[in-house]
């Protein structure tokens, strides 16, 4: 009698199992679900556990073995090992959330200055949304908007940018140079 | 020995040094980072690695593109970018500088 074997689909391999070792695999991976919850993709790093784990059973596979088996499976568990998250990353990335953000332009963000951006993040409101509001305010304002904006620009210090990011965009940048001008022209303290 | 739990966390904290590393020497896929670091301190599994490079990624210091492979489906194989080069070079002087520091003092 031939033992029924059951086909797993492991992201880009496809290998027959027999039902011990089928089970075994799936509380692997449930076990490994588990510990990467809160991991902000853990999707990406499942695919690739499953990929590790086919490509190390079908390694072990004898060449007239079709069907896996805990013989198979367990060393290649053993060499995978269990998910170990990077111990840093949690308590770097809550203490960053925790942290009080000042009232700053946030320049990376900007469409003009990043005054919205400064003030959507500091007051926890959606920059869009926030942004759709000072068009409307312009428009009803008849410009008085405007004088607002760019004392905010004045005013509000800059943020720091984030170390080996991207060039600014083209107005952001300007914005920012022209301000920093300004304020060291009529020396301002903000900045 | 009484140490190696304090050992322990200092390898655990310098792995992604390592890693990146080993990614700045040559486009690699996860096996090659495994035999590279086999029999060294820092010994480690695919169950450590995967999160780590997915973090990494994240974080924009690595990336990686699809190859085809000669057997069996395409391998991921991973690259620093530019801002991965530039903090594998502040690792690199901040270590040297802990180096000195741990050779000088006591002196």
């Amino acid at each position: 009698m031939q033992r029924l074997s059951t086909t797993v689909r492991l992201n880009r391999s496809v290998l027959q199992f027999d039902d011990a070792a089928s089970a075994r695999l799936e509380t692997y991976l449930a076990e490994s679900a588990s510990l990467l919850e809160g991991d902000p993709d853990p999707q990406e790093i499942l695919c690739d556990l499953e990929q590790a784990v086919a490509d190390q059973c079908a390694r072990r596979l004898q060449p007239n073995q079709a069907v896996v088996t805990l013989a198979e499976l367990e060393p290649a568990l053993a060499e995978i090992g269990s998910v170990q998250v990077p111990g840093a990353s949690p308590s770097a990335e809550s203490a960053k959330s925790s942290a009080p953000r000042p009232l700053q332009q946030v320049s990376e963000a900007a469409l003009i200055s990043g005054v919205c951006a400064g003030l959507g993040r500091y007051f926890g409101f959606n920059v869009t949304a926030l942004r759709v509001f000072a068009v409307l305010l312009l428009l009803l304002s008849g410009g008085g908007v405007i004088l607002v904006y760019f004392t905010l620009m004045l005013l509000m210090p800059f943020a720091p940018l984030p170390s080996g990011g991207k060039p600014l965009a083209w107005l952001p940048g300007k914005c920012r140079t022209f301000m920093e001008y300004l304020r060291t022209k009529f020396h301002l303290a903000a900045g | 020995m009484a140490a190696e739990s304090k050992l322990a966390p200092i390898r655990k904290g310098l792995l992604e040094f390592l890693v990146l590393k080993i990614v700045g020497a040559e486009s690699v896929y996860v096996p090659d980072i495994l035999r590279r670091l086999d029999g060294t301190e820092f010994n480690t599994q695919e169950g450590t690695l995967y999160p780590l490079l997915s973090k990494l990624r994240r974080e924009d210091l690595v990336h990686y593109e699809w190859k085809e492979s000669e057997a069996g489906p395409p391998r991921k194989y991973y690259r620093l970018t530019d801002s991965g080069r530039a903090q594998l070079t502040a690792l690199d002087e901040y270590w040297n500088l802990i180096n000195r520091t741990i050779a000088d003092i006591g002196h």
